[in-house]
């Protein structure tokens, strides 16, 4: 029942490998290639640059709203806090109901439908409803960004703590364990990969959440700058305003890597190795 | 081990008795359970050998008390057995380690449960863990042991209870050959060291012999008790005892009690 | 457990259905009550939260008297499944590509991950200005959100398969094509499908948020224009046909899934093996 993330380790697999060996040359000349045709493509007048900007105009453009002009940092900004305080708020959010309805069963079976009905309803289609009801601003983009973020982590503490382990949970009961410690030493510790799935798709939807709030408000954030552009017909600085999606796109995909390999240290050699040779140490010492 | 002749009090060296004994399934139409009447004597070592579905590990939950039997009454220590006690600890087929907690710490669960571990009690599992020759991993984690060091731990982790009734449930069925026999004698050597009684299931004729005082013969559909055999091989054994006579005559018996159902 | 083979006669079926659903029944009723008589006491504002009744009224209005939902409802649902079938056609011929070709796969995969860390909703208004305002933006934004998902899923199914079925069938001397065929292909379809129910979900909201930001047509534009006329029950009637657009989808793949990738649960199997037994009696007369 748990959800999760599409990106797979064939994939990461694959790019690690293709991107040793000597490949990154071959690799970054075909980039270059393509880029180059496009480019050309453009100045032939095979591709209206009006529609598909030139790599070199985006490059420009880059330039003029990250320095000339400076404009995009305002918007990043609130982009980015917007978005981290709806993940952390709707995803704590997530994780508590989840448990709360995981441990117990009766709600659990009255809440089953619901949450049926809320899986297959598009989230994000709520937002315009928010926004009318708590107007403009921070509050309805907070709103939109905790409802597309909730899901995720609700379901996934959710199956994380109902799919505990059968024999552990004997183990447990043949210790005489009362159930806070089985909460404590057994569900939730054995939730935590699950559930830090569910964190890494929730922020990943938050920043969706957080660009269709912009879209509809216009008023402020990268979202509204994207639409603003589109408009003008700025393609370039609309494609440089994406790229930088792009690249805080990776950011979060290796900062939740990072985090997981931190909070779920139990599933990596290396962060297996680090916890090793600490709890060592603070045995030894004290 | 003797058949429930004598009344249950009058041994005063029975930690373990059961009184017709009997468990049903699904609403009474699966009998895992019949009838099955037994003590076993502080110290000694019983082996419940048997088929899939002879009930074996039924027995042993309900001697643990994570089941109720449907019939009959069940004894530790002179107290009825009405839910999982301190005076008995269990082991699994699977390790059931907590991927997250060191050795050290897995073998200290039991006495987390039970309150704020001690420093006396720390030290007491990294005895455990000398004894069970893993002194060297104790801050290991278990996906960074094999499979036989991980039923290493938990064997420490059973023994950290301090519980002197240990019940078995084919702890080493997972393994190789070759681990298994070693921590079979191993496990004699242990058992004998902190002077517990085990009870031990296995679905293996010459590991349920070579181990035990007495091995319970048990057949399936209804899975019964079927014949009791004492083992009077002396201590300790090793492993060359399994070619000799005596030790293929027991085989013998045992093979002989569960085709003739 | 049930031995009995004699069908339960349908009134029977009937009454127990009605009995295991009663107490949801009752908990629903004695929400909408209480949602009921505290929006029309004035404990909550109604302009927020309309009343369940106001919201029944603009449902029949929607769906019975006028119909008006009927022409959105199924611009948006052709929308999202024509997306999706062409962000599916493309992923799964790409994954196969990648699966029998190497160096394909290495040169395919780093853009593949850029496309993955990149919010597609990014390029709403892009797509919009590049497709126009009809449906082919929305087709073409629900096809490029539903991409990913289903190319890692099949790509990943394809790719990791059981080592000793491999060996399997390399000691039986088959050739690559008779291992993607006989191996490869039936053993990635389980993740194929969950890749195909992911993309649906996003293929719908792709749609939506398109016609959120320009469009004449589909549930999204009711949605928000009924949202800024602070008409909420005609809205949250609208989002119910979203969630009615989402269990369609959802629930048709599910069935197909179910017959195609059959082996996966007892009532399938034993279907499978008795239609295969007929086909073999069959064959046996000739």
């Amino acid at each position: 029942m748990a959800v999760q993330d599409a990106t797979s380790e064939v994939l990461v697999d694959t790019l690690e490998r293709s991107l040793r060996n000597r490949r990154i040359a071959k690799h970054v000349g075909i980039f270059l290639t393509l880029t180059l045709l496009w480019e050309l493509g453009s100045r032939m007048g095979w591709l209206d640059p009006l529609f598909y900007p030139r790599p070199s105009n985006i490059i420009r453009s880059f330039w003029l709203i990250y320095f000339q002009n400076a404009n995009v940092w305002f918007h990043l900004y609130s982009t980015i806090s917007l978005v981290i305080i709806g993940w952390v708020l709707g995803s704590m959010l997530g994780i508590g109901l989840g448990a709360l309805v995981g441990f117990n069963t009766v709600i659990r079976r009255f809440l089953k439908p619901y949450v049926i009905v809320l899986e297959a309803t598009p989230r994000i289609a709520v937002a315009p409803l928010l926004i009318a009801a708590l107007g403009f601003g921070v509050n309805s983009k907070l709103a939109i960004i905790m409802l597309v973020c909730f899901f995720a982590p609700f379901i996934n503490t959710l199956s994380g703590v109902i799919n505990v382990n059968e024999e552990r949970l004997e183990l447990f009961r043949s210790m005489r364990a009362s159930k806070t410690q089985i909460l404590r030493k057994l569900v939730l510790p054995d939730a935590i990969p699950v559930i830090m799935a569910g964190e890494r798709l929730a922020l990943t939807a938050a920043l969706s959440g957080a660009l269709v709030a912009e879209f509809i408000q216009r008023d402020k954030g990268i979202g509204s700058l994207i639409l603003v552009y589109t408009r003008n017909l700025n393609m370039a600085s609309a494609f440089a305003c994406i790229f930088t999606l792009t690249i805080i796109g990776f950011l979060i995909f290796k900062g939740m890597e990072k985090l997981d390999h931190y909070i779920a240290y139990w599933k990596y050699e290396g962060g297996r190795e680090r916890m090793s040779s600490k709890r060592k140490r603070t045995m030894v010492e004290p | 081990m003797v058949k429930h002749e004598q009344s249950m009090a009058a041994a005063g060296d029975v930690v373990v008795s059961g009184l017709n004994v009997g468990k049903t399934f699904a609403a009474g139409t699966v009998v895992a359970l019949e009838n099955a009447n037994f003590d076993i004597k502080r110290g000694s070592f019983v082996s419940l050998v048997g088929p899939s579905g002879c009930g074996k590990s039924t027995l042993l939950r309900l001697v643990s008390g994570l089941i109720e039997p449907t019939s009959g009454e069940i004894e530790v220590h002179g107290t009825p057995v009405n839910g999982p006690r301190a005076d008995i600890s269990m082991m699994f087929q699977k390790a059931t380690l907590l991927d997250w907690r060191t050795s050290l710490e897995n073998v200290l669960l039991p006495t987390e449960i039970n309150g704020t571990p001690s420093k006396a009690d720390k030290n007491r599992a990294l005895d455990l863990l000398k004894l069970v020759g893993l002194e060297d991993f104790a801050f290991s984690f278990p996906a960074q042991l094999s499979g036989g060091m991980q039923q290493r731990v938990a064997l420490a982790r059973l023994l950290q209870t301090g519980a002197d009734i240990l019940l078995l449930d084919e702890p080493f069925g997972a393994l190789d050959e070759f681990t298994r026999e070693h921590l079979n004698t191993e496990l004699m050597r242990i058992v004998a060291e902190v002077r517990a009684t085990a009870i031990f299931v296995t679905h293996n004729i010459t590991e349920a012999i070579f181990l035990a005082d007495q091995v319970v013969v048990m057949t399936s559909r209804p899975g019964r008790m079927a014949k009791i055999i004492n083992v009077d091989l002396e201590r300790p054994r090793p492993l060359s005892i399994q070619t000799s006579v005596e030790f293929n005559k027991l085989v013998e018996d045992v093979r002989e009690t569960l085709g003739a159902v | 457990m049930s031995v009995s083979d004699q069908p339960i006669p349908l009134s029977g079926r009937i009454l127990d259905i009605g009995v295991r659903f009663l107490p949801h029944f009752v908990l629903f009723a004695v929400i909408i009550g209480a949602w009921e008589i505290s929006v029309a006491t004035g404990l909550i504002t109604s302009i927020i939260i309309p009343r369940p009744s106001a919201i029944w009224s603009a449902i029949v209005e929607l769906y019975i008297t006028e119909g008006t939902i009927y022409r959105h409802f199924f611009i948006t649902l052709t929308e999202a499944v024509v997306g999706f079938a062409i962000g599916a056609g493309v992923a799964v011929s790409l994954a196969i590509a990648s699966s029998l070709w190497d160096p394909f796969r290495r040169y395919v995969t780093p853009y593949a991950v850029v496309l993955n860390v990149t919010p597609g909703i990014a390029l709403t208004p892009v797509i919009i200005a590049w497709f126009g305002y009809g449906m082919g933006s929305k087709i073409a934004l629900a096809a490029i959100i539903s991409f990913f998902p289903i190319f890692v899923n099949t790509l990943t199914g394809l790719v990791q398969v059981d080592e000793d079925r491999e060996e399997l069938f390399n000691s039986l001397g088959a050739s690559n094509v008779q291992v993607f065929r006989k191996l490869r292909a039936p053993a990635a379809l389980p993740l194929m499908f969950a890749g195909f129910k992911i993309g649906l979900t996003t293929a719908l909201i792709g749609a939506v948020v398109a016609e959120f930001a320009q469009a004449t047509d589909g549930v999204g534009v009711l949605m928000s224009r009924f949202s800024f006329q602070l008409n909420m029950a005609a809205s949250l009637a609208t989002l119910l046909s979203m969630t009615v657009i989402g269990l369609i989808l959802f629930y048709s793949m599910e069935f197909l899934d179910d017959r195609i990738v059959f082996w996966r649960r007892e009532s399938r199997r034993a279907a499978a093996s008795r239609a295969r037994a007929r086909t073999w009696a069959a064959q046996a007369k000739k």
